[in-house]
């Protein structure tokens, strides 16, 4: 029997029992198109997550002070001495690695800013010029702090939209001095809205150089160092350098913790990406159950169709030729409920989009891969009961009975 | 050459066993045209569906053109059936979805013919049996005389040396049946093999050898 002849058959029949083949393929659709929307949603929160880590900046590792480590050597604290301080002069000899294609020292507190009349308290950065590029920072108006020897600072301060607006309200800010302690600073730039982003709030804060937040603050000591490395691969080798660097620096003692984001991230993905497996998975059961029910209807067509198969077979069909009928009614079936169920899943996909603008709904690859193929398997393997039954039907006693 | 010795069919019903068919001898000759008669339950049928490859005996062998038949595997027969036999039954069989053309191209299909070929085959067979305006209809918009004759034509599409009706006019009125019967002959007039069984003497007496069977047995073979 041809190709040809075998769909031409099978279609025939599909065409036949109209009922019938809308019920299967509504069952197989509603199946594929559950392990699409589902996968979508795990996979968009996943994204979602990676998206917000990736806002921090790219390649990103940070440099604490003091070991985070509950392992019992606790090499870094030594009786009765706190961890040693993180330096702008540690940060400094990190320029040696090759790895780390830049860095920023950062020191943090909060201080009142007065703006003529109108004062209100902050968070305040201490930072470098390297910062805005490290943490992908947009500007709305004016420049980011400029380039330079991080020993020594001009007066000058950038500061978060919401912080403009507040201090100055429709007046421009850009150009105007603002009084941070007993300090004086010109506003050289007003940072670009950027709402929330894993937790930290550029809009809310005011940048000063590194060297100005040392001497507001009276003090020595940097609260991290965001490092950048040169690429993904060259993550490790910056941690490397970083741990290697500072202990030299710190008479061999382990006392910092180096974090990255590579890291943590992985941690989320595993997390997020097993929880968008099992949701599949169990989506995936619908299709077992779309499997069943072709069985049931196969098992009743071989019954019904007795006449038609010893027909078959009277006119020269192998057993195996009558295998093939039902296997490829069963794979017309699949293929026409698996793309019906890929065209929902798309269009409640895109549904989700609508809703959710912000989470980036996507079907990962494997699902859309996996959930057609299941589709199919579970066609054909509960179709192998019923082509059986077929094949041995004795076509004397199929076409005895009226 | 259809060849039989010793052929013997039993069935086991209800733990019993009925003998449909005890030690039948009977050789038929290329182009005999030979009717099969007898009481109802004599042994007509599984008789004809043994010599047409879709039941195996118990006992006995089968030679069809020289070649025994008796242990070929269920692939292998079906091929010989495809390729030697043509059966026409009494309730014609037709598939209720296709069109007379489509139940009549279907044994060339099952053989995997060529589409060109077919068609040319086709053409010949609607022309052969007066049924090119009713190519494209189906089974129930048919009369019972045009459903066998889309049986026949069936039956005949593969060229096989060996034509088998069962009461092929067993559901047709008498001018009907006439006429099927006619259209049957044809077949032997073509010099095949020509196998009926009927219950209508007048229809059973028109062929050259007429067979009676009674209680799986044949009780008379007369010629001429
Ligand atoms: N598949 C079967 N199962 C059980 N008994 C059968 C079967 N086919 C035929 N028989 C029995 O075998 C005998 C002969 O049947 P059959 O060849 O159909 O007779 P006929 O065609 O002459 O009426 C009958 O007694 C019938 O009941
Ligand atoms: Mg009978």
């Amino acid at each position: 029997m041809r190709l040809a002849d075998l769909l031409d058959f099978a279609w025939q029949v599909l065409r036949g029992s109209v009922s019938r083949t809308l019920l299967i393929l509504l069952a197989m659709g509603i199946g594929v198109a559950a392990v699409v929307m589902v996968t979508a949603l795990g996979e968009g929160a996943r994204l979602y997550v990676a998206n917000q880590f990736g806002s921090l900046g790219s390649n990103l590792v940070i440099v604490l002070p003091g070991r985070s480590e509950t392992s019992g050597a606790m090499p870094g604290i030594l009786i009765g001495k706190t961890p040693r301080d993180l330096t702008l002069e540690d940060a400094l000899a990190l320029k040696r690695s090759h790895a780390i294609r830049r860095f920023a020292p950062l020191i943090i507190g909060a201080g009142d800013v007065q703006a003529g009349a109108r004062s209100r308290e902050t968070p305040v950065l201490g930072s470098t010029s390297e910062l805005m590029d490290i943490r992908h920072m947009e500007m709305a108006q004016g420049k980011f702090l400029p380039p330079g020897d991080p020993r020594h600072s001009q007066p000058v301060c950038v500061v978060g939209s919401k912080v403009a607006s507040e201090l100055f309200g429709s007046r421009p800010a850009l150009g105007e001095w603002v009084r941070i302690g007993d300090r004086r600073f010109r506003v050289i730039g007003i940072m670009a809205k950027q709402g929330q982003s894993m937790g930290s709030n550029t809009d809310e804060i005011v940048i000063v150089p590194l060297a100005a937040a040392q001497a507001l603050f009276n003090t020595e000591s940097l609260f991290r160092i965001l490092v950048e490395a040169k690429s993904r691969e060259q993550i490790p080798y910056a941690q490397a350098d970083v741990e290697e660097i500072i202990r030299l620096r710190h008479e061999g003692e382990r006392d910092i913790t180096v974090i990255t984001q590579d890291a943590v991230l992985a941690t989320f993905d595993r997390i997020l990406n097993a929880l968008t497996l099992t949701v599949g998975s169990i989506a995936a059961i619908s299709l077992g159950v779309a499997g069943i029910l072709i069985m049931n209807v196969m098992l009743i067509a071989v019954t019904q169709r007795r006449r038609e198969i010893g027909l078959l077979k009277a006119l020269g069909a192998t057993g195996g030729q009558i295998r093939l009928v039902f296997f490829t009614e069963a794979l017309l079936l699949a293929l026409g409920g698996a793309a019906a169920g890929l065209v929902v899943g798309e269009l409640g996909r895109n549904f989700a989009v609508q809703m959710y603008p912000e989470i980036p709904f996507q079907a990962p690859w494997w699902a859309l891969i996996a959930a057609p193929a299941t589709a199919i398997i579970t066609a054909v393997l509960f179709t192998v009961a019923p082509a059986r039954r077929a094949a041995k039907l004795d076509p004397v006693q199929a076409l005895s009975r009226r | 050459m259809i060849r039989l010795s010793g052929i013997a069919r039993t069935f086991l019903v209800g733990g019993e066993a009925v003998h449909a068919l005890r030690a039948v001898d009977l050789s038929i000759t290329p182009g005999e045209y030979l009717s099969i008669m007898g009481p109802s339950g004599s042994g007509k049928s599984t008789l004809l569906n043994i010599i047409g490859l879709l039941d195996r005996p118990d006992a006995g062998t089968y030679e069809l053109d020289e070649r025994n038949v008796t242990a070929l595997s269920d692939n292998e027969l079906a091929r010989v059936r495809r390729e030697k036999i043509g059966f026409v039954f009494q309730f014609f069989h037709l598939v209720p979805r296709l069109t007379a053309l489509q139940n009549i191209e279907l044994p060339m299909v099952l053989a995997g013919i060529d589409p060109a070929e077919r068609k040319s085959r086709l053409a010949r067979l609607l022309a052969e049996y007066g049924l090119e305006d009713r190519a494209g209809h189906r089974p129930d918009q048919l009369s019972g005389g045009q459903c066998q004759r889309v049986a026949i034509a069936r039956a005949m599409s593969m060229g096989p040396t060996v034509i088998l009706a069962d009461e092929p006019t067993g559901n047709l009125d008498r001018h009907t049946g006439q006429e099927v019967l006619a259209v049957l002959e044809r077949v032997h007039e073509n010099g095949g093999t020509l196998v009926i069984v009927t219950h209508d003497p007048e229809i059973g007496g028109r062929a050259q050898r007429r067979l009676r069977m009674l209680d799986g047995a044949v009780v008379a073979d007369e010629k001429g």
